[in-house]
């Protein structure tokens, strides 16, 4: 063996070496532990159709979704009784939040907020601005990244999420608890969420923090509770019964869920021409 | 409820065996596929007299399902291009692959609701008018009453897709669709469309049929079927309450590479949708036996409906 062979051989199992513990300790685990959330979730399935000529893997079978609830938010910098109407998807990141708000003594007012991808804007009615004279789409980019992080902070988006970030998300241990920290991407980036996992390996608490000063206003916990299929379609997907944010401590949105409706619903988010149209720095929210 | 479910499953699986039997499927390989992408073509593409690419052939070379193609994760527009590669077709979207744990079969119930997840899981969806929203996610959401190919009816176009048999003569093709009785309970459809040039019968003239009024022709290679005249009496996929109007108009793409037969639809209904909608493209593979037969369909006669209590889709 020359010495160039010898150094080769040497460099190569020192190389081994040295990687080694990493994917021993490393990689094992976080797949380990994404694998348990998103089971727990009940992300994963596969098919037995034409079992006897098929053995396909599993699927992330997450897209879209439909919740209702009621509760409280934020209006103004006081909590006022709120109806809650949510339709999200993740193939489009997209989602239509629609809030009934009955401020003490005051009228309802309903609001109809929707993004997708790098579009945001509010509707006057579901579907606004899409057919000529049925309603008013107004444009509100400036809330693209506000609304995409609410898809993205529910339990389904941090999974996805992290399946996405591949080595860069990663898994530790706080306080007992097992913890997935995962850098958000594209629109997102600067942000990064921690999520918790509690004993049954669901996601009872995730926090966004913003490494970018610039986006400070976007640091917020949201923290999940009260699992269980919530769907009149039973599908076995497992969603929170009550979800609570929190801005800086203090809580800026509690809700009880009625009916989380996981069978990937018929729920479209096409962008009006007009906000197509619109310029970035509309700063309607 | 339960019995429901067994019944239907127990007709899949008899379904299944019979058209392994009858339809004389290959099935050469070593064991059970693990990837779902469409197969690729191989072999040369056979011409007709008139130089024409001939489809004439039975189109159920996969066997996995009773059409044929690949299963129905795929005819929904997510492949599963390996064991750690899945993709949405439509958007190219990556979608996270979880490996099996352990080799135990589901249940009725799991694999039911995983089958109703998984179908539903693709990003092509054809967007309607704001105020058919709510009517399209009721559609679904009660499809075990609402679904009219659940009542025995004809599964319709586009929903038929890629037909189990195409004959190709000189001046028309025909196409043939067995009938899956105790799977999805839709009924026996042929289609007989002229290719002599000839044009459509103005639409309000014609009544409308499950089928329509199909004229075809050669564009290069890609024999077209142009259709109108429908009635409303159907939906245009397998999943998502896509119902439609008399004015659809539907005009299908069926290119041949080798052994393999490349079928997408593009839906127009102005009273519908907000803009027309294509398919995610659908890949059949020919039967290589030349001796290939098509079983005889199943009865269809819905007996389970009655019996169903809860809004869990199959």
């Amino acid at each position: 063996m020359t010495s160039a062979i010898r150094a080769t051989f040497v460099c190569a199992l020192v190389g081994i070496c040295a990687v080694t513990p990493a994917l021993a300790q490393g990689t094992p685990e976080r797949a380990k532990v994404l694998r348990a959330a998103a089971d727990a979730l009940g992300m994963g399935r596969w098919s037995d159709i034409g079992g006897a000529n098929t053995r396909l893997p599993g699927i992330d079978i997450v897209n879209t979704m439909e919740l209702q609830g009621s509760g409280t938010s934020d209006m103004g910098g006081r909590q006022v009784k709120t109806e809650f109407h949510i339709a999200l998807g993740y193939n489009p990141v997209a989602a239509r939040i629609e809030l009934t708000r009955t401020p003490d003594g005051g009228a309802a007012q309903h609001v109809i907020q929707t993004v997708r991808d790098t579009y945001a804007w509010n509707e006057s009615e579901v579907g606004a601005g899409l057919v000529s004279g049925k309603g008013v789409a107004t444009p509100a980019m400036a809330a693209v990244r506000e609304r995409l992080l609410q898809v993205w902070m529910l339990p389904y988006g941090v999974v996805k999420a992290a399946y996405a970030a591949g080595d860069k998300a990663v898994v530790s241990t706080e306080a007992g608890a097992t913890v997935i920290t995962v850098p958000l991407s594209g629109q997102l980036a600067g942000i990064t969420l921690k999520a918790t996992l509690d004993a049954k390996n669901l996601i009872n608490k995730v926090e966004a923090r913003a490494d970018n000063p610039a986006l400070a206003n976007l640091a917020c916990t949201v923290e999940y509770s009260n699992y269980a299929d919530h769907a009149e379609v039973l599908t076995d997907v497992q969603t929170p019964g009550r979800i609570v944010a929190k801005e800086g401590g203090r809580t800026v949105l509690d809700m009880t869920v009625k009916t989380w409706e996981t069978n990937n619903p018929y729920l479209v988010f096409p962008v009006p021409p007009n906000v197509k149209a619109a310029p970035a720095s509309t700063t309607s929210r | 409820m339960a019995v429901s479910r067994r019944v239907i499953t127990t007709a899949a699986a008899l379904c299944f065996a019979t058209a392994a039997v009858f339809a004389q499927n290959p099935a050469p390989r070593t064991g059970p596929r693990t990837v779902n992408a469409p197969p690729k073509p191989t072999g040369t593409m056979p011409r007709a007299a008139d130089g024409h690419p001939d489809l004439t052939g039975v189109w159920n070379g996969l066997g996995d399902n009773l059409n044929g193609v690949p299963n129905q994760i795929a005819n929904n527009g997510i492949a599963i291009e390996s064991e750690t590669v899945a993709r949405d077709l439509h958007s190219g979207q990556m979608v996270t692959v979880f490996p099996r744990l352990n080799n135990r079969p589901q249940n009725n119930e799991q694999a039911e609701r995983a089958a109703a997840l998984l179908r539903r899981s693709g990003s092509n969806r054809p967007i309607y008018k704001p105020e058919y929203w709510d009517m399209v996610k009721y559609n679904d959401h009660n499809a075990n009453e609402e679904d009219p190919s659940n009542n025995c009816m004809p599964a319709g176009v586009p929903r038929g897709a890629i037909p189990s048999y195409i004959a190709q003569f000189p001046n028309h093709v025909m196409f043939v669709y067995p009938g899956q009785g105790g799977l999805i309970a839709t009924q026996t459809m042929y289609r007989m469309i002229p290719t002599d040039g000839r044009k459509h019968t103005p639409l309000q003239e014609l009544d409308g049929t499950y089928t329509g009024e199909s004229i075809a022709h050669w564009d290069g290679d890609t024999l077209v079927v142009d259709s109108w005249g429908f009635n409303a009496n159907t939906w245009f996929d397998q999943i998502g309450g896509y119902m439609h109007g008399e004015n659809m108009h539907v005009i299908e793409r069926f290119r041949r590479d080798g052994n393999t037969l490349t079928w997408t639809a593009t839906v127009e209904d102005p009273d519908y949708l907000l803009e027309p909608w294509t398919t995610t493209p659908r890949v059949a593979l020919l039967n290589p036996r030349p001796d290939a037969m098509l079983p005889e369909s199943q009865p269809c006669s819905e007996r389970d409906l009655a019996h169903i209590v809860t809004k869990e889709h199959h």
